[in-house]
């Protein structure tokens, strides 16, 4: 067996020790094979006892050990050391606690906000058999219902997508990936009752119109779970529900109307008629400042000449949505 | 901290999770509190890959709960409780279609009934799964449906001391990891739920870490028997460095097994059917390999060598993707390019607290589920009935509790009981003490692969009991490191021994006395 000695690059922080976060470099020899929670395993058994990260099940399916790792959300218990080291490289491989998140100690972070969200959002079934039939018969689901929702029902709750996500990043408050995922999850399980009012509480404020389809959680996915896909079909729902008072849901409509119409968006006004008159008077400010930076939105759009091209994408897609 | 409920589960996963559903939608006004040293969807039940045994007879038509009834009995090596096991088949049925109702996913037929495949052991394809990840699925069913019922969660507790009075329970101590706070949650009715304790071979078993035993040690402590604790059973192929499952598929393909001399040494054990003979004879046939010294040596302890190199690429890839990703993952090898290195790893623990339909010998104490041994597996447990067991059982032994809770009381923890338990853990922290966690466990696990592992000779076993009981002695010369209070895994890691130490004993010396041989228990 191939053995290297690497280097590793720890966050650390000890509330009750540290005043502030720092990084502890580690050497060890490994093998090739190895994980990089069998590194930090070594690590706290031969050089660090205080080292604190959660670990379970070892396998990929609990979810415990998501860190970043070069920068990376992922599990510690899946990723090979050696896939980080190009030729004879020795590291140092960085790895710190997940992120949005707040740290209760080195990379362990408090994942009840997960919980709360989870919660808040009616994160289950709600099924239409009432409690005293219960066991009595199957619902009849066919294959393809199923498939809806098995992609979807992988997600182990790593908080990968959540540490990930951009909009986190600006708004501790958003409804977050993994929970968009649930609801998309749930909305398409037939057996389930509670389509309307979770779908309610997901486009609220800090939810589902929020999302800027970064992608980021799709791509970082531990479990290579589509999650953009799911956030998408629950905003058509939202519209197909007739959800569409909401300021994410016109601002998407004026976003649909506009390219349907022009082939480019009218982004004078934009806001007036994604936040109404008073709305847009607050943002006067902003579009000054904007402007003083050189930013003007041209106050004519002239329609783009292959327009047709554009409404032939607008046919088609309403055809998929037909036939879904 | 003092909790007060009226009924207090350990261990959140299938079984604890269904014992609290069912609870609060038995009588919704008892209070119900769940501890767990996890978040609930983190788990053991979520690794169970295979499925849920019940005769829905979706598949085999003529399937019935009497067949599976056997098919258990016959499979425990006849040591099954059968009351008790008849009990298991017949629920099995609604308990599935209950977890359906409750929007559990399953694979389907093409009529839209529940998917029933064939498992080993079994007359009829009587196995409902969800891909490869049927507990997963039901255990995060089942949480979220605790949440949907606002179910009283306490996460990253850890169990400390399971207390009783007068043959009476009075409820646990536990630790809140986050704070380091020891608290008591006082209830007349206390349901441990903790999962199975075969981690205790460690680096040779495909356990995740924590399944360490905690209820089943406190329940020990607090006199309560365990029952048939040498029986523990092992699948052949574990990934060396990890003990985590190659599942039999691989053999089923056309993979050979191989020692260090390049040899199918299936052939001197069983000529006829190679590789795929039973489980339990290939387990054996791959220990004696590697006792005598035909096996690889590596850091990781020594191995064997399955080899598919010879099915070539397409076929590995296509009918083998989740091995191969898994030998990748957790191995560093492709088994395209290079064989898989394996052993025998323990698997599933049969013994555990002594239960009869749930009920330990003291009052309100439950357990069900790895942790108990309410006799539904006997000497060897059927593939597929882990999971029955914890649906079942989880559901009975939460209507009995919010049945019985009402009308009991409990008076309390004692300071006394409280400061016992303080002091333990104060005590890991003295200067005179020298004894390293990690050089202890692995020593465990040695002396338990080696010594009380599938094949179990008179004069191994007793070594192993000597063993094991030298390393209880060093144990308490033990150095806890980490002195913080927040988050300590260290201590953690201490306590979780303390507890491995005890059922290893337990193991040993049942395994000792146990001179025949039964199911999993090979003499």
């Amino acid at each position: 067996m191939e053995r290297r000695e690497v280097s590793f690059r720890i966050y650390r922080y000890n509330p009750q020790a540290d005043r502030t976060p720092f990084y502890d470099n580690f050497r060890i020899a490994v093998e090739k094979g190895i994980t990089i929670l069998r590194a930090l395993n070594h690590i706290k058994e031969q050089l660090e006892p205080r080292l604190t990260f959660r670990a379970f099940c070892q396998a990929g399916i609990c979810g415990s050990c998501a860190v970043r790792i070069n920068g990376v959300s992922r599990l510690a218990c899946t990723t090979q050391v050696w896939d980080l080291l190009t030729g004879s490289g020795d590291g140092p491989i960085l790895i710190e606690p997940l992120g949005n998140l707040e740290v209760i100690r080195d990379l362990v972070v408090d994942i009840n906000p997960i919980m709360e969200k989870l919660k808040r959002n009616y994160s289950w079934v709600r099924p239409a058999i009432p409690e005293e039939e219960m066991g009595r018969k199957e619902h009849l689901v066919s294959d393809g219902e199923f498939e809806t929702i098995n992609a979807a029902s992988d997600c182990i709750l790593c908080g990968s997508c959540y540490s990930e996500c951009s909009m986190m990043g600006v708004n501790r408050r958003y409804i977050s990936p993994p929970v968009l995922l649930k609801a998309f999850r749930m909305n398409n399980d037939t057996r389930d009752t509670l389509g309307c009012e979770r779908l309610r509480e997901v486009t609220a404020d800090n939810g589902l119109w929020d999302c800027t389809h970064c992608h980021r959680c799709t791509e970082h996915c531990t479990k290579k779970i589509p999650i953009m896909d799911g956030i998408h079909r629950l905003r058509e729902e939202a519209f197909e529900r007739g959800m569409t008072q909401s300021e994410g849901a016109r601002h998407a409509r004026a976003f649909y109307d506009d390219i349907r119409d022009l082939g480019r968006l009218k982004e004078v006004t934009l806001p007036l008629r994604t936040k109404g008159m008073l709305g847009s008077l607050k943002m006067l400010p902003l579009a000054l400042r904007m402007g003083l930076k050189g930013r003007r939105p041209p106050l004519l759009v002239k329609r783009i000449p292959q327009i047709e091209r554009v409404r032939e994408i607008y046919s088609r897609l309403e055809a998929n949505r037909g036939e879904r | 901290m003092d909790h007060r409920y009226d009924i207090v589960i350990v261990g959140a996963g299938g079984g604890g999770l269904f014992a609290a559903l069912e609870a609060v939608r038995t009588n919704p006004r008892v209070s119900v509190a769940v501890i767990s040293k996890v978040y609930p969807t983190r788990s053991h039940t979520s690794a169970a890959q295979g499925g849920v045994n019940a005769a829905l007879a979706n598949k085999d038509k003529d399937d019935t709960v009497e067949l599976h009834l056997f098919d258990t009995v016959k499979g425990s090596d006849y040591l099954a409780d059968q009351d008790a096991v008849e009990y298991l088949c017949s629920q099995a049925p609604a308990v599935v279609r209950e977890l359906e109702n409750l929007g559990a996913p399953f694979s389907r037929f093409a009529d839209g009934t529940i998917a029933q495949r064939p498992f080993g052991g079994t007359v009829k394809d009587r196995c409902c799964y969800c891909a490869d990840k049927t507990g997963h699925t039901i255990l995060h069913t089942l949480f979220e449906q605790c949440l949907r019922r606002g179910v009283t969660f306490f996460n990253e507790y850890f169990l400390l001391s399971l207390e009783h009075a007068d043959g009476a329970c009075q409820g646990v101590i536990a630790l809140d990891m986050r704070t380091g706070a020891i608290e008591t949650f006082v209830a007349p009715v206390v349901i441990l739920a903790t999962g199975g304790h075969a981690k205790m071979y460690w680096n040779r078993s495909s356990n995740a870490a924590g399944n360490t035993g905690d209820g089943q040690a406190a329940a020990l402590r607090a006199g309560i028997p365990l029952k048939d604790m040498e029986f523990i059973q092992f699948h052949p192929t574990g990934l060396r460095k990890s003990g985590l499952l190659v599942t039999e598929g691989a053999r089923g393909e056309g993979g050979y097994l191989l020692n260090r001399h390049g040899e199918r040494f299936m052939a001197r054990y069983a000529p006829q059917k190679m590789e795929l003979g039973p489980r339990d004879l290939v387990a054996r046939s791959m220990e004696t390999e590697i006792i005598e010294g035909n096996g690889f040596e590596s850091d990781a302890g020594s191995y064997l060598e399955l080899d598919l190199r010879h099915l070539g690429a397409e076929a590995i890839r296509k009918k083998l993707p989740q091995i191969r990703e898994l030998s990748m993952h957790f191995e560093g090898v492709d088994p395209v390019e290079e064989p898989i290195p394996v052993r025998p790893t323990a698997h599933y623990a049969m013994g555990g607290i002594d239960a009869t339909m749930a009920k330990t010998a003291v009052r309100g104490v439950y357990a069900v589920g790895e942790c108990a041994c309410i006799s539904v597996h006997g000497a060897n447990r059927l593939g597929g009935n882990s999971l029955l067991d914890i649906l079942v059982f989880g559901k009975l032994a939460g209507r009995e509790a919010a049945l019985e809770a009402p009308e009991r009381n409990a008076h309390g923890i004692t300071p006394a009981a409280v400061r016992r338990v303080a002091d333990e853990i104060g005590s890991y922290t003295g200067h005179e003490r020298y004894e390293r966690y990690g050089i202890i466990r692995e020593e465990m696990g040695k002396t338990m692969g080696d010594n009380v592992g599938i094949y179990r000779v008179e004069e191994r076993l007793r070594k192993g009991v000597e063993e094991l009981r030298a390393l209880r002695e060093r144990f308490r010369r033990i150095r806890l490191f980490d002195t913080g209070t927040v988050y300590n895994t260290n201590l953690i890691q201490i306590l979780e021994l303390k507890n491995m130490l005890d059922l290893a004993l337990c193991v040993a010396v049942a395994a000792l006395e146990r001179q025949e041989s039964r199911g999993s228990h090979y003499r």
